[in-house]
C-alpha cells in the first residue's frame, strides 16, 4: 500500500513495527515528545532527560526510546519532505494503526513547525558552493617597467566562496582593466534579469 | 591439518610448563587479551611477580600461546588436529586438555577480531542529490537542460571521503537500470545455486 508521506512508496517495515510502541506512550505524553524531536531537527539541542522522564511511565526500554525517536523524525521529517499536509498525515497514520488521538496530537505539532521544518530542510539540500562576500578596490595605474605614462584604472575584486567539497572558505582574488569589468558587469545584469523573471 | 611451530615458538611454549597448570588459566587469559588490545605489559609483569618467573620468559610465553590461537583459529583445525600438533610440545595431558579448552572457547571471538584485518575498499555511507534545470547560459538563452547532482559520501578506515558527480536524466536512468539488474542478477538459478552450497 502506498503512503504519501513516504513518497508514494510502501512504508518501510521498520515504521511499521514502532507504531505499537508509540501506541503504549500517552497520547499527551507523544506530543510532548514530538515537540522535542522537532527541536532536534530544526538544529537546536534535544533534550533527552525530557523525553526519558515522559516514557518512563509506559515503562519502555532504552532501546525502546531511541526506536520512538527515530520513528518520529523519519514521520515528522518525511512528511515535511513530501509537503503531506496535516489531515493527510494523520489519515494515514490511522491506516498504520496508530490511534485517532496519537495521531491528531502528533499532526498538530506537525502543522505549527511545517513551514519551519521545510526551510530547514530546504538550506540543509546539496550545495557545491556559496558566495560568502565581495571585496573590491579601483587603482589607478600611473606607469609600468614597460611604459612610462600608463593612466589607467584597474579593478581588484576578491570573492569569498565557501567550497562544499573542500569544507571550508577559499578567496579567489583577481584584476580586471576598465573594459573587461564593463563587460562583466552587462552580463552579470543580464543574469540578474534573467532570475528576477523567475522570482 | 597440522600447525606447524618453529623451534623458538616451541620453546617459548616450554615454559608453560615451568608455570604449572594452574597458571596456564592466568597465561591464557593474557594472550587472549594481547589479541583484543594489544600488549599489557603490567599485566604481564604482575603474573611474573606472581609466579615467581622472570618476565621474558612470561612474555614469550604469552606471545606463543596467542600465536598459537591464532593460527588455530585462522585455520579452523579440528580438536583432533589440534591435540596432535600440540602433543609434539610434549606437555601432560592435562595442560593438553586445559589448551583445547582454551582454544574452543575462544575461537569465535579470535575469528571474529581476524576478520577486521582484512583490506577493505571505500564503502557507501550516504549519498545526498539535487535536480537542477538550466534555463540560460552566457551563450544561449531560453534553455531546459535537466541535470542531478549527486555527493556521494564513502568511508574507508574511519577516512571520510566525499565525491561529486552529475548526470543528466536518462544516464541516470541509465544507471538505475543497471544496478537493478545487478541485484536482479541474485534470483538466477546459478547465484542461487552458489549461495545455497555456500551455507
Amino acid at each position: 500500500q502506498r503512503f504519501r508521506f513516504c513518497g508514494d512508496l510502501d512504508c518501510p517495515d521498520w515504521v511499521l513495527a514502532e507504531i505499537s510502541t508509540l501506541a503504549k506512550i500517552s497520547s499527551v505524553k507523544l506530543k510532548l515528545i514530538c515537540a522535542q524531536v522537532l527541536r532536534d531537527l530544526l538544529g537546536e539541542a534535544i533534550e533527552y532527560e525530557k523525553i526519558l522522564k515522559l516514557t518512563s511511565d509506559a515503562k519502555l526500554e532504552s532501546g525502546d526510546v531511541k526506536a520512538t525517536i527515530a520513528v518520529l523524525s523519519f514521520i515528522l521529517s518525511s512528511a515535511a519532505k513530501h509537503n503531506v499536509d496535516s489531515e493527510s498525515l494523520s489519515s494515514e497514520l490511522q491506516q498504520l494503526g496508530l490511534p485517532k488521538e496519537h495521531a491528531s496530537g502528533l499532526c498538530r505539532s506537525y502543522e505549527e513547525k511545517q513551514s519551519s521544518l521545510q526551510d530547514r530542510l530546504k538550506a540543509c539540500s546539496l550545495r557545491l558552493s556559496r558566495l560568502g562576500s565581495v571585496g573590491w578596490r579601483v587603482d589607478y595605474t600611473l606607469s609600468s617597467s614597460e611604459l612610462q605614462e600608463v593612466n589607467e584604472p584597474l579593478v581588484h575584486l576578491n570573492f569569498n566562496v565557501w567550497d562544499g567539497e573542500q569544507g571550508k572558505t577559499v578567496a579567489i582574488p583577481m584584476a580586471l582593466s576598465a573594459d573587461k569589468f564593463r563587460v562583466l558587469l552587462a552580463e552579470l545584469k543580464q543574469a540578474q534579469a534573467l532570475m528576477n523573471t523567475l522570482l | 591439518m597440522l600447525l606447524m611451530l618453529s623451534e623458538e615458538q616451541k620453546a617459548h611454549l616450554g615454559c608453560l610448563t615451568l608455570a604449572g597448570d594452574a597458571a596456564v588459566g592466568e597465561l591464557g587469559r593474557l594472550a587472549v587479551e594481547l589479541l583484543r588490545r594489544g600488549a599489557a605489559s603490567r599485566a604481564c609483569e604482575a603474573a611474573a611477580r606472581k609466579l615467581n618467573i622472570g618476565v621474558d620468559t612470561i612474555q614469550h610465553g604469552v606471545e606463543g600461546l596467542s600465536y598459537l590461537l591464532t593460527e588455530s583459529s585462522k585455520l579452523m583445525i579440528s580438536e583432533i588436529d589440534f591435540q596432535d600438533s600440540i602433543h609434539v610440545l610434549g606437555f601432560s595431558d592435562e595442560l593438553n586438555k586445559l589448551l583445547l579448552q582454551l582454544y574452543l572457547e575462544n575461537r569465535k571471538e579470535i575469528r571474529s577480531i581476524l576478520s577486521e584485518l582484512a583490506p577493505k575498499l571505500p564503502s557507501y555511507h550516504s549519498l545526498e542529490w539535487r535536480l537542477d534545470v538550466q534555463l540560460a547560459s552566457r551563450s544561449l538563452r531560453q534553455q531546459i537542460k535537466p541535470a542531478v547532482t549527486i555527493k556521494l559520501h564513502l568511508n574507508q578506515n574511519e577516512d571520510q571521503t566525499a565525491q561529486v558527480l552529475q548526470t543528466d536524466p536518462s544516464t541516470l536512468l541509465h544507471l538505475i537500470q543497471q544496478l537493478e539488474q545487478a541485484l536482479g542478477e541474485m534470483k538466477t538459478n546459478h547465484c542461487r545455486r552458489v549461495a545455497r552450497n555456500m551455507k
